[in-house]
């Protein structure tokens, strides 16, 4: 038994894979199960029978609708404009403040008071001024998406040291190299956390403004099946935004870790 | 977990920076600031913007009378109450599985696809689901809550066991320490500076959580309240309740620098 239990903890390759495929495995066996068992207004099963097709054939069919297609590009369209929009203020507002020290003490706790603050609460101000379309559920990605870049870049900001600056002033470095040698250099890695926080966050803000405002894209798959009810639907593309947060992750994670040796170099 | 750990490392430092500035330096500066940006505010709505949007003043003049109405009081005390349930319910499971999985390789590998993956996964996808589960009823809020919380207390109590130094648990392994001091002593202590960044992270998530399945199942609550008051164009009267979601934001970030400074001084080393 005491060998057994070493065995399946040991970092032996072909463990390591057979746990990896166990844990599928058992995971499919689990949700086939329960969407076999359980009420179909509740669940579907991951394959599901010929009467009733399960989650992996809607995804299978997903891929020929065109319809789906339109609503992950929509998606895709309103994450990726939010998310660019609040990269592009964020970003360069976070090395302003880095640049001009009285500003961010002076702002500095406002920040921190919107970096807590949740963001959904703002959905039913947005809705009530500026009414449906695209733009106003841009707003709320960005909302959702623009404290956390400006917070962890205002940290990076912090992190410059005020000799540097001294000694690119004493020695008249032009403004442009004080920004490419000191200033971006120093905050690119804080503000490349801030930018996973933030890609977590605009998901968030991409399905509830996608809720909440007009409906569209993958929200609004999502809606339609709660309504119908179409379990297997439902699922499905919960699914596809699960990969798809899981991709934009890892993307993101992978970018900050490529930066993160810059953190403090010299500290 | 290299990244986690620098995080980790950098926010424990930067949090007592934050605390400091945030009380005591340069406070004139700050209030001058806030004075601009409300000014900015009310001019820039009284001229641009349609009459019901909320201005500074118009938010002061209703804030006495919001704070002592019962249906408010109740509606912050609803939602309060079942973050703080969720986040407890969350934050005592997800330590467990946490532990386990950073101490017990075959339970990180089991668990490790399935609990990044909805990590990742944006909480409001599941709503619908949540809400066709535990009906249209406080049970669905509470649930979504748990679901928001319980992955980033997992993910950072596994790496908080994880970084438990080895020298530690060999220390303990030659002086046959008993299990439960190993478990209790050594790998629940080093792991709490990571549990307390789980719980930050927890509990905006968690708040976040409870205003959309409010918004959803139309439950008693602040999101609710902030709902019908933007709907029926009473934004003042809606903007104090986002003052209240903020306070228990900035209360939680207070509470947690506090622990920090109090309990864990030894973790703030860099």
């Amino acid at each position: 038994m005491n060998k057994l239990i070493q065995l399946i903890n040991s970092d032996v390759r072909w463990v390591r894979r057979a746990t990896l495929v166990a844990s599928v495995l058992l995971g499919a066996a689990i949700w086939e199960y329960a969407g076999h068992n359980a009420n179909p207004l509740y669940m579907a099963p991951l394959i599901g029978s010929a009467q009733s097709p399960g989650v992996a054939l809607r995804l299978v069919s997903f891929v020929g609708d065109s319809h789906f297609r339109g609503a992950i590009l929509s998606s895709l369209k309103l994450f990726a404009t939010g998310f660019a929009l609040a990269l592009v203020v964020a970003v360069p507002f976070g090395i302003i403040l880095a640049r001009l020290a009285p500003l961010r003490v002076a702002l500095e706790s406002y920040i921190l008071v919107l970096y807590v603050t949740p963001m959904v609460a703002l959905i039913p101000f947005v809705l009530s001024i500026l009414g449906f379309g695209f733009w106003p559920k841009v707003l709320v990605v960005f909302l959702f998406a623009f404290f956390p870049v400006l917070y962890n870049t205002l940290e990076g900001a912090r992190s410059v040291k005020p000799e540097l600056l001294e000694v690119a002033g004493s020695f008249r470095a032009s403004e442009w190299s004080i920004w490419r040698d000191i200033l971006i250099p120093y905050t690119l890695p804080y503000a490349l956390t801030g930018i996973r926080q933030a890609t977590g966050r605009a998901l968030v803000g991409m399905i509830a403004a996608e809720f909440f405002l007009s409906t569209s894209g993958l929200g609004e798959v999502i809606m339609v099946a709660s309504r119908t009810p179409d379990m297997a639907n439902m699922l499905a593309a919960i699914s596809v935004v699960t990969i798809l947060g899981v991709i934009l992750m890892r993307g993101a994670q992978a970018l900050e870790q490529k930066y993160s040796a810059w953190r403090g170099v010299d500290e | 977990m290299n990244t986690r750990a620098v995080d980790v490392a950098a926010e424990v430092t930067a949090t007592s920076r934050w605390s400091n500035a945030f009380f005591t330096r340069d406070v004139w500066a700050k209030i001058f600031a806030g004075l601009v940006i409300l000014a900015a505010w009310q001019v820039g709505v009284a001229a641009f913007a349609p009459r019901f949007v909320a201005k500074p003043l118009g938010i002061i003049a209703v804030f006495p009378a919001v704070i002592t109405d019962a249906a408010f009081l109740a509606a912050v005390a609803d939602t309060l109450g079942a973050v703080l349930q969720g986040l407890s319910i969350a934050m005592v499971t997800g330590l467990v599985v946490g532990i386990a999985m950073g101490r017990v390789k075959v339970f990180d590998r089991l668990l490790n696809l399935y609990v990044n993956g909805l990590y990742a996964m944006p909480m409001v996808a599941v709503l619908p689901l949540l809400a066709t589960w535990f009906g249209y009823e406080s049970n669905a809020r509470l649930a979504t809550i748990i679901f928001a919380a319980f992955f980033s207390i997992v993910i950072n109590a596994r790496d908080g066991a994880r970084s438990v130094p080895p020298e530690y648990l060999e220390v303990a392994k030659s002086y046959r320490a008993e299990r439960r001091y190993v478990w209790f002593d050594i790998t629940l202590h080093s792991s709490l500076p990571y549990l307390i960044a789980g719980i930050r992270l927890a509990s905006g998530r968690a708040m976040v959580g409870a205003v959309i399945a409010e918004f959803y199942v139309s439950l008693n609550g602040v999101g609710l309240y902030i709902l019908t008051h933007a709907r029926s164009f009473k934004h003042n009267e809606a903007v104090v309740g986002v003052l209240a979601l903020a306070a228990f934001g900035l209360f939680v970030e207070w509470a947690m620098n506090w622990v920090m400074r109090r309990f864990l001084p030894w973790a703030r080393r860099s």
